[in-house]
């Protein structure tokens, strides 16, 4: 018989407060949209505005999957944003020079996954801070974008066919937004059900014990940024997709934003740690909000300061809870 | 009237007695050496005295008055001062910006600005006063180590200071330098500070010493007058004469065993080891001995990898490798017990199950995904065989008692089936019980024809459990001695001869 002894539930605020730690940001979630639905019944709370929503927060759910790769690993990558711009330029470039649609998905892929794997090669071989690698990263891909397009917007000769993804749907549902689940599950998949995953979470959790453990801590970490690289540039040819058009600052903007969902997701679940889930919810709260405050006509730059208080209040309440642990 | 004067201070952590019943005093103007075995307790000691630990038990009397001190701060107030092994300089800073961390910077009315002149005019009237030689103008991270420690005790004479505690301050220095610090400490006492000086090297403390406090086993084993003191005196009285090794404890010859790890020659790019040659036969507990700062978990790491090797060779089970990795390692059937399994054991934020799989975690992948059923059985059977408490396979190791953790560690290295372990203070933090599952279990792998090579700090744990033991100085091997005839003098005996 194994040993083992029983922890007997003292009290039901103890499983309450575990219960709201875990599920807390989905619980905030659940709110801000009742709030929403009461205030805008009509135009808020309805099928085509969820639909809407969907399609909406597809390219930050990527994206922001791609910023949790990398902090699984307990690293920070800061060209997602130039990254996912790079993306969509290239894309776009290849199809407006008549190349086939797949090679204008594919090849931005492939490009970031070098450029993620190069990142972290400087990370791991001479020990720099992924911030300051990934910061000057940026800007070389920034500058590289701008040597590519003239610091002009790519919009002619882009064939309808470019645009199918981003624009159509199937049947009611968005194909951005499908794309978006299965990038969602397969991640889900590969970070909680495969060797690979786990050893990324073992190595951000602890990198001397992984090597220790025989894990090939520099390998795996490369890996990781070429994964998040390679689905920043996913996005930002999603995002060319869907206006038809690449801009060459057009990522620049999630970010910041692909943090802030990460964060957020960090709170729910799995509680401080980096999950494709929490990340996907974190995206559906910022997306949740940026709609409905839309829709009741707050301007933008209140949005902003609105989505960030948020950020900051769920990690606080991350935070207490843990010390009140 | 001393100057300090402790009575019965008691310190426990949980079951851990760290002082018991611990009576000294100190004399202004004079000079108390401080001598004990790995974990007798002398940093303890200080750490109660400065502030930084609150005793359990016990009174503090300074200048006759009873005080409690229960900051740094309130030490610093007082005047006791500590020149740290790690020295607490600002790497950036110049010396004279780490001079005044600590003290009031003169400065204009309200801190508008730093009076540059006045503070470079106070260091230079004390260097002179103290008549050392140090370009203060050199930032902390440009100056040699020894020129480190004189800045530090420099900054310490800045303020006034009454009581100045020395921990291993030749550790870094040279011959010529520990003579600079001699004649300053001697400065010191005709000034009337009073010196605490703890070191392993025994001469220094018969040359500076004008009495000598033997810690032994968290107790004060007595206070000799520097006249009636010598080494083996010193030596008897650290060990506990009384001690009788374990005579349960079953040992091995293993001498005509086939040799299971053999270290030729080896080096490490760092230094911190010298070419060291061991050997560990299958069916042996090897022990590794030294003070603390002799190379000890340095050499284990280069074994298994971590560490970078300069020159010589591993050979595991005949096979030979010049540069070793982890990943070699554990292919070679070899596992590592690491010192602190906080930072390097475990992942702490995962779980039981997760843990334990992680070094063979393609042994319960298909490929496309981990097995869970089977790694969750696999897990279960080793934590009944390795009597683990927890809630279950998925309880996370940060929520486990320190003993259930080091199983934890164990049993993760165990089902790798290794042949042969490295263990880095294996029982370090453990329970009782624990500890004697722990030298079961190794003494048993052993029997299965496996070796163990065992580092401890602990001098009668590495007596009772092991079958013959190297003793390590200074990052070199300089003896080898069979375990059931050693004694504790004379494995104390080897490492303080210099």
């Amino acid at each position: 018989m194994m040993e083992t002894t029983k922890i007997t539930k003292t009290s039901s605020s103890v499983q309450w407060s575990k219960l709201f730690r875990s599920y807390g940001t989905v619980i905030a979630g659940i709110l801000i949209i009742i709030m929403f639905s009461v205030l805008n019944p009509g135009s808020f709370a309805t099928l085509d505005n969820a639909i809407n929503i969907s399609r909406q927060i597809s390219f930050l759910v990527i994206i922001g999957i791609g910023a949790t790769i990398v902090m699984s690993v307990s690293e920070f990558d800061l060209s997602i944003g130039a990254m996912a711009s790079l993306g969509g330029v290239i894309a776009a470039k290849i199809i407006a020079s008549g190349g086939p649609l797949w090679i204008a998905f594919v090849v931005p892929v492939l490009v970031a996954l070098i450029i993620g794997f190069i990142n972290g090669w400087i990370v791991t071989q001479f020990r720099v801070l992924s911030f300051i690698t990934t910061l000057a990263m940026s800007t070389v891909l920034g500058g590289f974008t701008f040597w590519l397009t003239g610091g002009a917007t790519i919009f002619e000769n882009i064939p309808d066919s470019f645009r199918y993804i981003g624009q159509k749907s199937l049947g009611s549902i968005p194909m951005l937004s499908i794309v978006m689940l299965l990038v969602t599950i397969l991640f889900w998949y590969v970070m909680t059900q495969t060797a690979f995953g786990r050893r990324l979470y073992a190595i951000g959790g602890n990198e001397s014990a992984s090597r220790i453990a025989g894990l090939r801590v520099k390998w795996n970490k490369n890996a990781a940024f070429a994964l998040g690289a390679a689905l920043a540039a996913l996005t930002g040819v999603l995002m060319a997709s869907r206006l038809g058009s690449a801009h060459p600052t057009a990522g620049n903007g999630l970010f910041l934003q692909a943090y802030a969902a990460a964060y957020l997701g960090m709170t729910s679940f799995k509680e401080g740690v980096p999950n494709i889930w929490g990340t996907f919810v974190g995206a559906a709260i910022i997306g949740v909000l940026a709609n409905g405050l839309t829709i009741m006509e707050v301007p933008t730059f209140m949005q902003d300061v609105i989505t960030g208080v948020i950020v900051i209040a769920a990690v606080i309440m991350q935070r207490l809870g843990r010390n009140a642990q | 009237m001393s100057l300090l004067e402790v009575k019965q201070l008691d310190k426990r952590f949980g079951l851990h007695h760290a002082l018991s019943q611990i009576s000294l005093s100190i004399e202004a103007g004079k000079v108390l050496g401080l001598v004990g075995e790995n974990g007798a307790g002398k940093s303890t000691f200080i750490k109660i005295i400065t502030g930084v630990y609150a005793p359990d038990g016990g009174s503090i009397y300074w200048n006759g008055q009873l005080e409690t001190i229960t900051s740094p701060r309130d030490a610093h107030r007082l005047g006791i001062h500590v020149l740290h092994q790690d020295r607490h300089l600002i790497p950036a800073f110049s010396g004279y910006e780490n001079l005044y961390l600590g003290t009031d910077i003169p400065q204009v009315k309200f801190g508008l600005r730093i009076r540059w002149h006045e503070m470079k005019r106070r260091a230079e009237a004390l260097k002179k006063e103290l008549g050392m030689e140090l370009d203060l103008d050199k930032t902390a991270e440009e100056m040699s180590p020894p020129e480190r420690t004189l800045l530090e005790l420099m900054r310490v004479m800045m303020q006034d200071c009454k009581l100045l505690i020395l921990d291993e301050p030749t550790a870094s220095l040279t011959d010529q330098e520990t003579e600079i610090l001699f004649r300053l400490i001697q400065q010191l006492t005709a000034q009337g500070t009073a010196i605490l000086y703890v070191s392993h090297r025994m001469e220094e403390i018969f040359k500076l010493s004008d009495h000598i406090a033997v810690f032994r086993n968290g107790k004060n084993a007595g206070t000799l007058q520097r006249e009636e003191a010598n080494l083996n005196k010193v030596i008897s009285m650290m060990t506990d004469t009384d001690y009788q090794a374990a005579a349960t404890h079953e040992r091995q010859d293993a001498s005509m065993n086939p040799v299971l790890l053999s270290v030729n020659q080896l080096s490490t790019v760092d230094g911190r080891v010298k070419p060291s040659s061991l050997q560990v036969h299958a069916g042996e507990v090897v022990g590794i001995f030294g003070l603390a700062g002799a190379g000890r978990t340095e050499l284990l790491e280069a074994i298994y990898g971590t560490r970078s090797i300069q020159e010589g060779e591993v050979v595991i089970s005949g096979k030979s490798h010049r540069r070793m990795s982890p990943q070699k390692a554990l292919e070679a059937g070899m596992v590592f017990i690491p010192e602190d399994r906080r930072s390097e054991g475990l992942v702490m934020g995962m779980t039981i199950r997760e843990n334990m799989t992680l070094p063979r975690l393609q042994h319960f992948s298909s490929g496309l995904y981990v097995k869970q059923r089977k790694e969750k059985h696999a897990v279960r059977q080793w934590m009944e065989n390795m009597n683990v408490k927890a809630v279950g396979s998925e309880q996370t190791v940060s929520e486990l008692s320190g003993g259930n953790q080091q199983k934890v560690v164990f049993a993760k290295a165990l089902m790798h089936e290794p042949i042969l372990f490295l263990c880095d203070e294996a029982t370090q933090a453990v329970d009782v019980m624990t500890r004697e599952e722990i030298h079961r279990l190794l003494r048993e792998q052993a029997n299965q024809n496996r070796g163990v090579l065992y580092v401890t700090s602990d001098i009668h744990e590495i007596l009772d459990v092991c079958d013959r033991i190297y003793v390590l100085r200074e990052g070199s091997i300089v003896s080898e001695i069979a375990g059931g005839e050693a004694t504790s003098e004379q494995l104390l005996q080897i490492c303080y001869n210099r």
